[in-house]
């Protein structure tokens, strides 16, 4: 068969007129009957498909070449959040636009694809009207611009806006500026703005553009919009679970605009749309797990405060708890606190109480969110080994321990224990509830140990041994039955029976004994009181002694102090008394404890005061004698003169005594022209304490230095004899012949510290390894 | 002498003899404690002048060191001994001599020592701590009647040149 020449062309110029996109136009006034007849002359020449492909090509470069560009070309950067709200809009209006003009053309190529029956697919899908679309949208996304997002970004963020208003607020009605849309109020927007927003969706939707071209964007917006939610919602607050509102606000405010996008306007999805369907349950499940991450998150961040302010914050940690149960963020919240915790807590400027409190706060507020004590283990780890370095930390236990009143919350601690010890509950009644260890768990510890480690045990545990606590208890309790004269025992045997719940009896039997002492000696006090030579000697003035079982009192700080004579012949007549009343047994004297009331008369003046047998000694020396100097009283007083030197200015500060010149003091006398200094002091009846608060008891660390001490006797004759030693050797013979001496475990590092301390003062030679004692 | 005699040896030469070994091995743990009690003692007191102390980890061997008394010859000198305590202490004297050789009337060139309460004055009373306090006071006022080293004795009247010839052997032999 063949064709004219003009046939041909008329055929060509008909097809060309039915697909006018051959000529890159778009705009035909080809009608449906018109095609009829333009497809039989198709047909009837068999080159349906090679138009068909023609067309195609010519589409695809008419997208290429057009839409897209114009497209793109709206996507501008912009600061304006509205601009870009109208330029994406017209963007989409075009893009729209033009491709419904295409919408003859698909008609007729549809037609035309139906006839050529080879069954190729279009661009991947099956029929023409799809693999249009799928083409529209590979022109357009082969060209994506790089800031594309700026002006969808905007887009949302304008529209997002009004949804808020649109949900929280709408009670505030005087406002003059409309929140949604930020006009004034009379020419509020919020309306278009909507529409706009309904309509471009739908566009989208219908283009099936909207996943592909916003929904990083989307993704990105609202998880942006949520954190900042989450922090304009929870900062600062701790006593509120925010919780359940978030997911309150997830579900409504998010999620039915979330809806809206994808339904284009309509608050709910039509039910048999299961594509839409999908996407939305699929979105709310991302959207949801990055609610509850982001709040976990920022939760943890505040964890150092919430656990400061526990159990005011207990919902937070509520909180926490059932996030860490959603989320994944377990050790970033171990690392997290336990970096805050070094940061903020363990650090020289923090006092050792606040350390303390701050770190049972920690194991409440921890025990409280993980039942199972494995964080609590993991981060308070650096805690522990702090609180080891700091040589306060066992006296603050103990005196918060023992801390009657409000915010002791270890003494309440300690009568709860005693509460619980009684109600020793089954445990094999829970074996239903059993939870295995979370996996960061350290398999070498037992959990049952964990679970049942209460606080105090835990502040025990920092020094592994109830020893040391208790030895600290016993030198608190020596000082504060010596500080006071009128002594509380009921309130300390209250006490001492507690904490012998905790630790056993035998630990704490000597404080009982020390307690008793108390007791003891206000009886044998009295009995000697009647004793006739005392009665004689008390008509000038009275003593009174405290008698204490040297054995079972901790050491106490060695100073010297000698007493005037008379005081002296006076306790000796007590201690007579004493051996004849108690037998084989004596007393020695501790003469710089215990207090002395005095009264002194300077002039017309009159003192009644009560200070230390020091300050006491001192004062009735000037009585005899009112001028000496400070090497006169540090012959007779036997006290070092840096020590006199401080103490005489307790009597300085009362007017009493004066320097007249370095080191001569003399005593300032009622009757010569220094009168007025006096005056000045109206210190009449006045009970003054002295202003040394320190403990009279050896601290732990003196006593352990003393133990040393002991070791060098041994070491000076350890090297007399063998001349030099290296440092085990000496170890190992310190081991071997001082075992018997007190305080027997000396470690080797603890014994080249001290032998180091030696050699710095000159009292040792280290030379080649071995020590050696310097050549007299 | 009835008081320095071991009660354990006392009581072995009764008919009923008693195992040997076990009285030898409960000796020596209360001859070790003994012991142990007078090197604390020692350190614990610390006089000036002497000290003691076990040579290794065998409580049985000592080390002890005098220092020449003030005002004497020996002044300044600073001389070490061995101490051998045998496993009948207290009840036998401990075998004493100088390491450092000395030069006196009554130590001879192997450092063995002429003192009576080393030998029949000892009585069980007498402990490490007295025993280099009586060296120690031997050295400032010797026996010149029964004495082992002649020359010593003999030059020991004229104190200068004692002391010349004591300062001369000290800096010849400290270091051996």
């Amino acid at each position: 068969m063949s064709y004219k020449k003009e046939d041909l062309k008329i055929y060509w110029n008909k097809i060309n007129y039915a697909f006018p996109i051959l000529n890159d136009t778009i705009f035909t006034d080809c009608s449906n009957a018109e095609y009829e007849e333009i497809q039989q002359i198709i047909v009837g020449l068999g080159i349906q498909i090679k138009i068909r492909d023609l067309v195609f090509v010519h589409i695809e470069k008419y997208l290429r070449q057009h839409v897209a560009p114009s497209f793109w070309s709206k996507f501008v950067k912009t600061e304006e959040d509205v601009k870009g709200f109208q330029l994406f809009k017209s963007a989409v209006n075009d893009l729209y636009d033009s491709v419904s003009q295409f919408s003859g053309l698909l008609e007729r190529l549809t037609i035309l694809h139906n006839s050529c029956s080879d069954g190729k697919p279009i661009y991947g899908e099956k029929d023409v009207i799809s693999g249009f679309k799928q083409l529209v949208r590979a022109t357009l996304l082969a060209q994506l611009p790089l800031d594309f997002q700026v002006i969808i970004n905007n887009f949302y963020k304008v529209s997002f806006n009004v949804f808020d208003y649109e949900y929280e607020n709408n009670d505030m009605g005087e406002d003059v500026m409309c929140n949604g849309c930020l006009n004034e109020c009379s020419d509020c927007n919020c309306m278009y703005i909507v529409k706009v927003f309904h309509d471009t969706n739908r566009k989208l939707m219908e283009l099936q553009l909207l996943e592909r071209l916003t929904g990083q964007v989307l993704t990105n917006f609202i998880q942006m919009r949520i954190e900042s939610h989450i922090q304009k919602l929870c900062t600062g607050t701790f006593d509120v679970s925010h919780i359940e509102f978030l997911e309150n606000w997830l579900n409504t405010n998010v999620m039915s605009w979330l809806t809206r996008i994808y339904c284009s306007g309509s608050s709910k999805p039509s039910p048999d749309d299961s594509n839409t369907l999908n996407a939305i349950a699929k979105f709310k499940q991302k959207l949801s797990y990055f609610l509850y991450h982001s709040y976990t998150k920022l939760r943890i961040d505040q964890l150092f405060n919430i656990i400061i302010e526990y159990p005011d914050s207990q919902p937070a940690v509520d909180d926490i708890k059932i996030c860490l149960e959603k989320t994944d963020l377990r050790s970033t919240l171990c690392k997290s606190l336990q970096s805050a915790l070094e940061t903020r807590l363990l650090h020289p400027g923090v006092n050792t109480p606040d350390i303390l409190t701050a770190y049972v706060t920690t194991i409440r507020a921890l025990r409280h969110l993980d039942p199972s004590g494995v964080i609590l283990e993991t981060v308070t780890k650096p805690v522990r080994n702090y609180l080891r370095n700091r040589d306060d930390t066992v006296r603050s236990v103990v005196s918060s321990l023992t801390e009657e009143g409000a915010g002791s919350e270890l003494a309440e601690e300690l009568v709860k224990f005693a509460a619980e010890a009684d109600g020793d509950s089954d445990k094999d009644e829970a074996w239903d509830e059993w939870n295995p260890d979370p996996v960061d768990a350290d398999p070498t510890v037992d959990s049952s140990d964990r679970r049942a480690n209460d606080i105090i045990s835990m502040l025990v545990n920092v020094y592994g041994s109830k020893e040391l606590f208790v030895n600290e208890y016993r030198t608190l309790l020596a000082d504060r039955l010596l500080a006071q004269s009128a002594i509380n025992t009921e309130k300390e045997i209250k006490y001492l029976e507690l904490l012998k719940l905790r630790f056993g009896e035998s630990q704490l039997h000597f404080c009982e004994v020390m307690l008793k002492d108390i007791s003891d000696s206000k009886r044998i006090n009295a009995l000697i009181q009647q004793d006739k030579e005392i009665e004689t000697l008390n008509r000038k003035f009275t003593s009174n002694a405290m008698i204490l079982s040297a054995q079972f009192w901790p050491p106490f700080k060695d100073e010297s102090l000698e007493l005037p004579e008379e005081i002296k012949r006076h306790l000796e007549a007590y201690t007579k008394s004493f051996e004849a009343l108690k037998g084989n047994r004596t007393l020695s004297w501790k003469p710089h404890l215990g207090n002395v009331n005095i009264e002194i008369e300077i002039g017309e003046k009159k003192l009644d005061l009560t200070v230390s047998p020091f300050n006491a000694t001192l004062i009735l020396h000037f009585q005899d004698k009112p001028e000496w100097t400070l090497d006169e009283l540090h012959q007779v007083m036997k006290v070092p003169v840096t020590i006199l030197r401080r103490k005489i200015t307790y009597w300085q500060s009362m007017g009493l005594i004066t320097e007249k010149s370095t080191d001569l003091f003399v005593l300032v006398d009622g009757s010569d022209g220094n009168k007025a200094n006096v005056a000045t002091n109206q210190v009449q009846e006045m009970i003054c304490e002295d202003d040394e608060t320190e403990s009279v008891m050896a601290s732990a660390h003196d006593q352990r230095e003393g133990e040393l001490q002991v070791f060098w006797s041994y070491i000076v004759g350890m090297l007399t004899n063998l001349d030099s030693l290296p440092l085990d050797r000496i170890h190992q013979m310190l081991k071997m012949f001082a075992s018997q001496a007190p305080g027997t475990e000396c470690s080797l590092q603890e014994l080249r510290q001290f032998l180091d301390t030696k050699v710095r003062t000159h009292q040792l030679v280290y030379q080649g390894g071995m020590y050696k004692l310097p050549k007299t | 002498m009835a008081q320095n005699i071991n009660p354990h040896y006392a009581s072995s030469s009764n008919p009923a003899k008693q195992n040997e070994d076990t009285i030898k091995l409960k000796d020596n743990h209360a001859v070790s404690k003994r012991l142990q009690k007078e090197l604390m003692e020692l350190m614990r007191c610390a006089d000036k002048g002497i000290s003691a102390f076990p040579e290794s980890e065998n409580l049985f061997k000592w080390i002890g060191t005098i220092n020449g008394p003030q005002d004497t010859v020996y002044a300044g000198h600073k001389y070490k001994l061995s101490l051998e305590f045998p496993n009948s202490y207290p009840y036998a004297p401990p075998m004493v001599k100088f390491i450092t050789p000395c030069f006196h009337p009554n130590v001879d060139t192997c450092g063995l020592i002429c003192l009576d309460i080393l030998k029949d004055k000892w009585t069980a009373l007498y402990d490490v701590r007295t025993v280099l306090l009586s060296i120690q006071s031997l050295l400032a006022e010797p026996n010149t009647h029964s004495p082992l080293n002649q020359q010593a004795s003999y030059l020991w009247p004229n104190q200068p040149a004692y002391k010349k010839y004591v300062d001369e052997f000290y800096n010849k032999h400290r270091d051996s």
